[in-house]
């Protein structure tokens, strides 16, 4: 074979992890931690790969310089296999990919984080940042919503943030099995009640599309600017490289330009 | 390189053609094959002049050669990857006009300036591009809306019995000096009235900005039958999947690319069924948008070409550019 034409490196190339922790969130998700040093910062995300099965873009949970943590919630056909995925495993994986959460440019800022669902994942590293480098913010307001009691995502630091944080947790039902206690109610009525005006106030919201279109409603009546409100965008991918074209949005790439979107760049193309 | 032109004379392609094939692949406007009453002009390999077609441009665009349907990725064997390899023979491809040359150019910028793709370098490194001057445009000709650039390695031009050739390259000028016997050097042998390219079609206007809530795109995804034969035909289209496709013992197989359509309803489908871009208008607006506007905002220049593939391709022979034209602002 010639040497010439083999393909050596290439951008769409995975390399294998060490899963080192594997714990199930809810009846549908999961926390797995790898070996892995990675460089990336808040709202930035990578490609697992289970070979035969396909790729699948997940976002980063943690910031640590030590390992990546993933939160997965399985939808498709690639989170269902890896789901399977044991401690001590090797997982395929690529990246980081995506523009970050602009967080230099908010110090001495305060954060309102609203998360909904598995939307509350990808804000887990933002708040882990956030912690590290706690003296650069100001007041940091949580609200996560979930569908119920039993949907709950990472209790031990919910628990651990609410010694730091003005930290809400609501659930639209509280049904089911989980003896955990929290608000009745949309996360949406939670940041209501709570954020009085804009001022020097940055909100971050992930979660369905529908509940970020009605946070963005509430806030903008409290005079909050599209400009300042800051959302994750979620889109099929398959390159993380701005070539396969399939997340654009009105002409942006969520990949590149995103995920994480001012809400004037998207607002008026949610459904694009 | 204005003064340096060569030229050919028409007799001598036939053993420039032999030379060329001897340790590569000389490739062409072919007419295609005939079977089944089916004769779509394509891109192909050629052996004889005679096989040459260049009345009009081909049915088919030339980007297959560079950004390859079912390219492998890369290939494993459980959690193993292995590399690809890609055998390839020198080639040369011969006829391409303005519009295929420009469609070849927007395609670099996608896979090579940013996050370069090792796939489509290797098959672009390996190619010599001879542009073919276009006089005369067929019915769906376009190009002369846009400010297409000169981007050739050499372009020939018609001149009675033989071409006049100009360099557009290093690569160019290298492949004239290897073959040396074949080309006579001149001087200002290529006028200006040599370079225009006659069209029957224009489109009036590349601001589509304030046009997007527009009733009249309903006029064509009215009848848009989202077949997705615009984007493969397209010359710039480089939308595609990931597919992994795996043998029978479960275990090795091959992670490809494929060509996609945005006309799809899947192509916007996440899991848990989620379509962004439910409705027809929708897809068949982000065609257009990203033709004119998106690439353009990013890329500063048109993606489209005008080369008007999409339009003579088009089962519903949707002519988007009557459309645009006669949209009232």
């Amino acid at each position: 074979m010639n040497k010439k034409d083999l393909i050596a490196s290439s951008p769409y190339k995975p390399e294998p992890k060490k899963v080192i922790y594997y714990k199930r969130e809810t009846a549908d998700s999961f926390t797995i931690r790898l070996d892995w040093q990675l460089d990336h910062k808040p709202g930035q995300f990578i490609f697992c790969s289970i070979p035969g099965i396909g790729e699948a873009p997940i976002s980063i949970c943690s910031y640590s310089d030590k390992y990546v943590e993933l939160n997965i919630r399985e939808v498709g056909n690639v989170t269902k296999a890896l789901a399977k995925i044991k401690k001590g495993s090797m997982l395929l994986v690529r990246g980081p990919y995506g523009k970050p959460y602009p967080m230099e440019i908010f110090r001495q800022k305060s954060i309102v984080i609203i998360g909904g669902g598995c939307g509350v994942a990808p804000l887990k590293g933002v708040i882990e940042y956030i912690d590290t480098n706690r003296f650069e913010f100001k007041d940091i307001f949580l609200f996560f919503g979930f569908r119920t009691p039993d949907e709950l995502l990472f209790e031990d630091s919910i628990t651990h943030w609410q010694k730091n944080f003005k930290l809400k947790v609501s659930f639209d039902k509280i049904v089911g099995k989980s003896c955990y206690t929290g608000t009745q109610g949309f996360v949406t009525q939670q940041v209501d009640n709570v954020i009085k005006d804009n001022k020097n106030k940055i909100p971050f919201i992930c979660g369905p599309p529908i509940m970020i279109e009605k946070t963005a409603e509430i806030l903008k009546n409290k005079g909050f600017k599209d400009e300042q409100i800051y959302i994750s965008a979620e889109r099929l991918m398959y390159c993380g490289l701005g070539k396969c074209g399939r997340c654009m949005i009105h002409g942006k790439y969520t990949c590149l330009d995103g995920a994480v979107f001012r809400y004037d760049e998207l607002k008026d193309y949610k459904d694009d | 390189m204005g003064e340096n032109q060569y030229t050919l004379k028409k007799s001598r392609l036939q053993s420039l053609i032999e030379e060329i094939n001897k340790n590569g692949e000389f490739i062409g406007p072919t007419k295609g094959s005939n079977e089944k009453n089916i004769k779509k002009s394509l891109f192909s390999k050629i052996t004889n002049t005679e096989q040459i077609y260049l009345k009009t441009k081909t049915y088919y665009p030339v980007k297959t050669f560079f950004f390859k349907p079912d390219e492998v990725l890369l290939k494993f064997d459980g959690n193993n990857i292995i590399n690809p390899e890609i055998k390839l023979k020198p080639q040369v491809f011969f006829g391409l006009r303005k519009c295929d040359l420009n469609s070849i150019w927007h395609q670099d910028i996608v896979f090579l300036e940013e996050n370069p793709d090792p796939f489509y370098k290797r098959r672009r490194d390996n190619s010599l591009l001879i542009g073919y001057h276009c006089k005369k445009g067929d019915d769906y000709c376009f190009c002369n809306s846009f400010e297409l650039t000169d981007f050739f390695d050499l372009m020939f031009f018609e001149k009675g019995d033989s071409y006049a050739i100009e360099v557009g390259s290093k690569k160019g000028l290298e492949f004239i000096e290897k073959n040396k016997s074949f080309f006579k050097s001149g001087k200002n042998l290529i006028t200006d009235a040599d370079r225009v390219t006659k069209n029957k079609k224009e489109l009036k206007t590349t601001d589509i900005k304030d046009l997007y809530n527009n009733k009249d795109w309903e006029k064509g995804a009215d009848k848009c039958l989202s077949c997705g034969a615009c984007n493969f035909i397209c010359g710039n289209c480089h939308c595609f999947e990931i597919d992994d496709n795996i043998n029978f013992d479960l275990k090795t197989g091959e992670r490809v690319r494929k060509p996609a359509s945005c006309q799809l309803r899947n192509f916007t489908r996440v899991a848990g069924e989620h379509v962004f871009r439910i409705s027809k208008l929708a897809r068949f607006k982000h065609r257009i948008y990203h033709q004119i506007q998106y690439f353009k905002e990013r890329h500063h220049v048109t993606f489209c070409t005008g080369c008007g593939r999409c339009i003579e391709g088009c089962p519903a022979r949707i002519d988007w550019i009557k459309i645009i034209n006669e949209m009232k602002k």
